[in-house]
């Protein structure tokens, strides 16, 4: 029996491999009584698969894992949760159907055959002691994902968990959401309980967490306190190199109108949901539309690019008329789609990257995969794909690479009027860097540009106007100088009109 | 502890020797399920080797079974590939024969005998077509669930058949059949021809044509290609533009064309007649189990075509061994047992198995 003063929860010498991939090798890490803690990494740099280690989903290769000073084994999360380690993953792992008390109580051990009677008093209590605010009646599905990550972190509570791992919690927050979690947090350390927030964003590592552990290649690069470091440090540990993430915007005075759109109405299933938007993006520009997710972005982009049909209004491109001719005729008017659904809408996973290359081109009746298979070897070269040839499944990709190839075709021919959507969202550094400074290539060689994001950082680094989209709505106008983040984060909310 | 890992490289001869081992494995499994009722499973599985593939008739006998498979196969292959499943080729493959029968007795002996074999193997297509067809609309424009559709019209094919020969003085009836109702008999200028001296006929020929022919549609041509994104992602195909409605129209009517060119086959080829009771014998249901054997190749079918029909005429020959009580059924149960050993194995293409003892550590 060892005892350490390494913190509450400590990994040594962790490996792990899947299929011949190193995700952990030689990782070491610790986490002391009552920190947030930031684990910093690149998209494959190991960190969930490090928190799924330590907290029971994975089993490590190799290495020891020291709970409060004790080598314990961790078979599964319920082991895990039982030495009182918990994790909120990416995807939340909650019953639509069922209450959030209900999810709460969901595979713990002490319940009976016949839930509690206290448990929604319970339940609320742990919420208001946080300043969680959640409905233990309320069905999970009626919640928004904001609230539906509180629910997850109730769960964590209600067993009583010491280190609470967070799996990029901000992705799917507003501004104001993400401060609310951060006091969340806050409360819990200073309740004693420590916080691992695992992120690629430097600018909420050094805004919330006490202690930054960087992870590269499976390997920890550094473990140092925020105080003694700052985001281009912890980029250039975290990238291998020096980036460039500085904000871009447009330098010349915008062109002509070459996207017009005009009282556009789109019905969905569950009623309208695209309401009366207007909007113009000249050549040269980059209009962001900013807004939490599920408020219509789709819709106005999939009517933009004809893949949806409207029920009123008028989208004109370069002059050309397209409203509800479908795609062929938006393509043929210059206008170019990147949906934000990469595998499965933009490109067909299952086919060759040469395959998808032609996709969207104009193909011979008979033949041209010769043709298609050169073009997509050219664009693998031009575009920095890490392939082995156009013949390779698009699946096997890495999801930056799987973006670059979308926007390699998308991107590469013709296209005057650029519908993008959230084009960085799970890209790591460099990916980020890859597509932003395409993007904005593309806007000082003349072409309009549209991009559509959840990500308020993204919008307000490379936009020139940004537009908030709040329940089919274009509810908030701003040239990006003129933009303040609290009264955007109000807006995409909901709170504050026109 | 047996653990699945994704194998980082598939080497190309998996594709083949996974199934193979597959099949072996089924092999063993019914090698004790016929010694546990007694038999000698070697001199059961040598008997059936040897009638459908060490004897002429035996040959000759298997290829006629496998003829209607090609079709059926490559009907099912079609479809399923693309996640459509028309599970409606036996009622498809029975209208086509209907269809091209009627054809046969009413141009026969008028038209040219090229002509005529022409016209009625083309009402075939026509009657697996309009079988389809309705189907194949409430799915594309109504989003109906084909199975269900395709399923039930099968029934309604089958009793069709029957009436139009034991139910009604209908013109596939042979009028001077008095004991026993039967089809009336094609004229020979509309039949398909023997190859060299044998029972083999023509539709195989023309099946094999098929097969080659959906292959390279899928492969080579815009339409295929179509398929293809079709097939992998609905979403991304209507994103590029593809027509979805028009993609599986075109499918689902090639599919349903080759099942009633399976029929046609069957009445020009082998029966010679309508005959209810031996056309719709779930060559259409065997169909699926050689598409699936076949992973949905166009090309492949035709291999596993030859495999299974081998593979049923081989139950039929064990039944007469003397010593007696083989049951014919003994096919059957190896043709289940294949689809599942090989379905199941697919999974050691993608994945290798690993066994890994648990280390204990000290607490």
């Amino acid at each position: 029996m060892t005892v350490d003063d390494g913190g509450v929860l400590e990994g040594r010498g962790i490996g792990k491999t899947f299929a011949g991939v190193v995700a952990n090798a030689d990782v070491d890490f610790a986490v002391r009584q009552g920190e947030i803690h930031a684990l910093l990494g690149e998209n494959g740099a190991g960190k969930t698969t490090l928190a799924s280690i330590l907290t029971g989903l994975y089993q490590p290769d190799d290495g020891t894992i020291l709970v409060r000073g004790h080598a314990v084994r961790l078979r599964s999360p319920r082991d895990g949760l039982a030495h009182r380690l918990g994790m909120v993953h990416q995807h939340f792992h909650l019953v639509d159907s069922f209450t959030v008390a209900e999810n709460v109580v969901l595979g713990d051990p002490r319940q009976g055959i016949v839930l509690s009677r206290r448990l929604h008093r319970t339940v609320a209590s742990l919420g208001e002691r946080y300043g969680l605010a959640v409905d233990p009646r309320a069905t999970i599905s009626d919640l928004s994902l904001g609230e539906q990550q509180r629910v997850e972190i109730v769960k964590m509570l209600y067993r009583d968990v010491d280190v609470l791992f967070l799996d990029e919690p901000t992705a799917v927050l507003t501004p104001q959401e993400v401060d609310s979690l951060f006091t969340v947090l806050r409360a819990m350390a200073a309740d004693g309980r420590s916080v691992v927030l695992i992120t690629h964003k430097l600018g909420e590592v050094m805004a919330v967490a006490d202690r930054v552990t960087v992870m590269r290649d499976a390997r920890v690069v550094a473990s140092v306190p925020t105080s003694e470091t700052d985001t281009t440090g912890l980029a250039r540990l975290m990238v291998g190199r020096a980036v460039d993430l500085a904000d871009r915007h447009g330098t010349r005075t915008p062109g002509p109108c070459m996207l017009a759109v005009d009282e556009l109405c789109v019905d969905g299933a569950q009623g309208r949901r695209v309401q009366h938007v207007g909007l113009s993006v000249r050549a040269g520009e980059i209009v962001g539309v900013a807004g939490v997710a599920g408020n219509g972005q789709l819709q106005l982009a999939e009517a933009l690019a004809g893949t949806r049909q409207p029920s009123a209004g008028r989208i004109v491109v370069n002059g050309v008329d397209i409203t509800g001719r479908g795609p062929r005729v938006a393509r043929a008017a210059g206008l170019r789609y990147v949906p934000e659904d990469r595998l499965g809408t933009g490109l067909a996973p299952g086919l060759s990257i040469a395959d998808n290359v032609q996709l969207t081109g104009r193909r011979p009746l008979v033949g041209g995969r010769g043709h298609a298979e050169r073009e997509a070897t050219a664009m693998i070269a031009r575009f920095g794909v890490k392939a082995r040839g156009p013949r390779d499944i698009v699946r096997r990709l890495s999801g930056g690479n799987v973006q670059r190839i979308l926007l390699a075709r998308e991107l590469s021919a013709g296209g005057t009027v650029l519908v993008i959507a959230s084009p960085t969202r799970g890209l790591d550094v460099s990916g980020i860097e890859f597509v932003r400074s395409l993007l904005d290539e593309r806007r000082n060689a003349g072409a309009a540009i549209l991009l559509i994001s959840e990500d308020l950082d993204e919008i307000r680094g490379l936009a020139d106007r940004i537009v908030v989209m709040y329940d089919g709505r274009l509810v908030l106008e701003r040239a990006v100088g003129g933009a303040d983040v609290t009264e955007l984060g109000l807006a995409m909310a909901g709170v504050a009109g026109r | 502890m047996l653990r699945l890992e994704r194998r980082a490289t598939q080497p190309a001869h998996l594709v083949l020797s996974v199934p193979l081992a597959a099949i072996t494995g089924a092999l063993l499994l019914g090698a004790l399920f016929l010694a546990a009722n007694g038999f000698d499973p070697l001199l059961i599985y040598a008997e059936m080797a040897r009638a459908s593939f060490a004897t002429r008739y035996g040959i000759e006998d298997s290829l006629v079974s496998a003829t209607p498979l090609v079709y059926t196969g490559l009907a099912a292959a079609i479809a399923f590939r693309f996640r459509l499943y028309n599970v409606g080729a036996e009622g498809q493959l029975v209208v086509g024969g209907i269809c091209s029968a009627g054809a046969a007795l009413l141009l026969g002996q008028a038209l040219p005998g090229g002509l005529a074999l022409a016209l009625a193997l083309l009402a075939g297509l026509a009657g697996g077509v309009a079988w389809v067809l309705v189907p194949a609309l409430a799915r594309a424009r109504l989003g109906t669930s084909e199975i269900i559709t395709t399923l039930l019209l099968n029934y309604v094919a089958v009793l069709l058949a029957r009436y139009l020969i034991f139910g009604s003085r209908s013109l596939w009836r042979d009028p001077t059949a008095t004991n026993f109702p039967q089809g009336r008999a094609l004229p020979p200028a509309s039949q398909l021809p023997e190859l060299g001296g044998t029972q083999i006929h023509a539709g195989l020929v023309l099946g094999i044509v098929c097969a080659v022919l959906v292959f390279a549609l899928l492969r080579w041509t815009r339409a295929g290609f179509d398929a293809r994104v079709f097939g992998d992602s609905p979403a991304a195909a209507s994103y590029a533009g593809i027509s979805v409605t028009m993609v599986v129209l075109l499918l689902l009517v090639v599919s349903g064309a080759v099942a009633g060119l399976a029929g046609a086959s069957e009445v020009l080829g082998r029966a010679h007649r309508l005959d209810p009771t031996g056309l719709a014998v779930g060559f259409g249901y065997t169909g699926i189990i050689v598409a699936a054997l076949a992973r949905y190749h166009p090309l492949g079918v035709v291999p596993v075509a030859v495999f299974v029909g081998a593979l049923s005429n081989a139950g039929t020959a064990v039944q007469s061994l003397p010593g007696g009580g083989v049951p014919a059924a003994i096919s059957t149960v190896l043709q289940g047992a294949i689809l599942i050993f090989v379905l199941a194995s697919e999974i050691h293409v993608a994945y290798r198995v690993r066994w890994r003892r648990l280390e204990r550590t000290a607490s």
